[in-house]
């Protein structure tokens, strides 16, 4: 075929051939965290949404109150939140017509992970936190993968600096590798799981281009949801 | 009787003149063509009795199962046609452990009760669209669900209409009216678990043709403690030995 001019390149070598890609997924950032104490649960989430270098707005909330002892924050493709956390009102107001109850926290966050592995094969791309007040009135977390599994914790970070802020809230809030010289590790309060959240964020946005503009906080007890934002670096 | 019906009683979806759907109660008088069932629900627990027919002494009576696990915190006991009583069970159990899989929490015995009335419900579809082969007629079988809920324990009634309700005691099968009638007289929202059983077996005792025995009854209790519990024979046989 050389002697004719016509040369043979493999497919994905020749000159001037585009290739339609089916790329549905984009990431539009943002960092999560939630902290659980005894009576209580920490939320928070930054309200910056991007996509690559560009900003598409500096105050969305990532924060998805399900109930009053129940909020879920979502983080990653916001195509894919949207849809996922509509599905969730959906199906929890649902449940709550034929039950004739509101679901626990507990029941919610089975219900996710469920609802997340019955897109095994094309996930959701969202990086989950589920926290709320559990059945026995404790604080709980949940974490989620992004094809459901579910992993029951006290303190999660998620998101685009989910890396960056995990490390932190295991020594600030788990005591990792601290000596506490034979004591027991202190319970959390309220005041220190806002403060910690709080500074976890001032951090992340020092380094992280995806989280910044502010963070929104929700703070879960048995008598409903508190709501605090906090300013952070806008560039 | 049948003159006034009429042609009316033939399809299930053709109300009377006067509004009523012939098949529907047919399948109620059905019920009670069965055999007794009683149920009894008390501040510590709810108890369910029902008589066995041993029509032949070849019968293995054990064979004979008129109350049945749903789930642990679930019980139930049938009267009618016990083919019908199968697939209404059997669609109690599947979701009960579905909504246990999805929500990781037990089913309510409201819900429980809902979930089998929609299939009592469905004779009268066509059956076409999505692919459930269509129903002939409606299930000839009563329902007593026992169960606790947060500790608590409840007692409903479900019949071939598809109509659920609470109760505090309940008979269905043959000897209802008069075991019905006896419940009245006698319940109190104050009687202890035992004292509900021995009231579920004079009641039956009553109203059976046969003469009572650990045979040809079945006693389930449920109670928040030990959830579903099926009596032995040697226990049926001791309260029956202490009845009056």
């Amino acid at each position: 075929m050389s002697n004719l001019g016509i040369e043979q390149f493999p497919d994905y070598q020749v000159p001037g051939v585009s290739h339609a890609d089916f790329s549905p997924y984009e990431s539009n950032g943002g960092s999560i965290v939630a902290i659980a104490g005894e009576d209580f649960v920490v939320i928070a989430a930054d309200t910056r949404l991007s996509s690559g270098y560009n900003i598409h707005t500096r105050k969305q909330s990532k924060l998805f109150p399900l109930s009053n002892q129940t909020v879920l924050a979502s983080t990653g493709c916001w195509c894919d939140t949207l849809s996922l956390t509509g599905l969730m009102k959906l199906r929890m107001q649902n449940y709550e017509h034929t039950h004739l109850k509101t679901m626990t926290t507990d029941a919610v966050a089975q219900m996710l992970s469920i609802i997340m592995y019955n897109r095994r094969f094309f996930p959701y791309y969202v990086s989950n936190i589920l926290a709320g007040i559990d059945k026995d009135g404790k604080g709980v977390v949940f974490s989620y993968d992004p094809i459901g599994h579910c992993e029951r914790a006290t303190y999660r970070a998620g998101g685009t600096a989910g890396a960056l802020l995990q490390p932190v809230l295991d020594n600030q809030i788990g005591y990792k590798n601290m000596n506490l010289h034979g004591e027991d590790a202190p319970e959390v309060t309220k005041e220190r799981a806002v403060a910690v959240a709080s500074d976890t964020f001032i951090s992340a946005a020092e380094r992280d281009i995806y989280t910044g503009d502010s963070v929104l906080i929700n703070i879960i007890t048995k008598d409903g949801i508190e709501t605090q934002e906090l300013q952070l670096r806008q560039d | 009787m049948f003159l006034t019906r009429s042609e009316y009683d033939r399809g299930v979806n053709t109300f009377s003149p006067e509004g009523r759907l012939f098949q529907v109660e047919y399948a109620i008088e059905a019920i009670k063509l069965g055999s007794t069932a009683i149920g009894i629900c008390t501040n510590e627990g709810v108890v369910l009795a029902v008589e066995k027919r041993i029509t032949s002494p070849l019968m293995v009576p054990s064979s004979v199962e008129k109350i049945v696990e749903v789930d642990k915190h679930i019980g139930c006991a049938t009267s009618g046609l016990m083919a019908d009583a199968r697939t209404l069970i059997e669609r109690a159990r599947v979701e009960c452990q579905n909504h246990w899989f999805v929500y990781n929490e037990r089913m309510s015995i409201e819900s429980c009760a809902q979930a089998v009335s929609t299939l009592a419900i469905q004779f009268g579809d066509s059956g076409d669209s999505d692919g459930a082969a269509a129903m002939s007629r409606p299930f000839g079988v009563a329902i007593l669900f026992a169960g606790v809920e947060n500790k608590k324990p409840q007692l409903w009634h479900m019949d071939p209409s598809g109509t659920f309700v609470r109760h505090s005691a309940k008979a269905i099968g043959s000897g209802s009216e008069g075991a019905q009638q006896n419940l009245q007289d006698t319940f109190t929202a104050e009687m202890s678990l035992n004292e509900a059983i021995d009231l579920c077996l004079n009641t039956l005792k009553q109203v059976m043709e046969e003469k009572l025995s650990s045979t040809n009854v079945e006693v389930m209790t449920m109670t928040a403690e030990k959830e579903y519990y099926m009596f032995s024979k040697q226990e049926v046989e001791e309260h029956i030995s202490n009845l009056a």
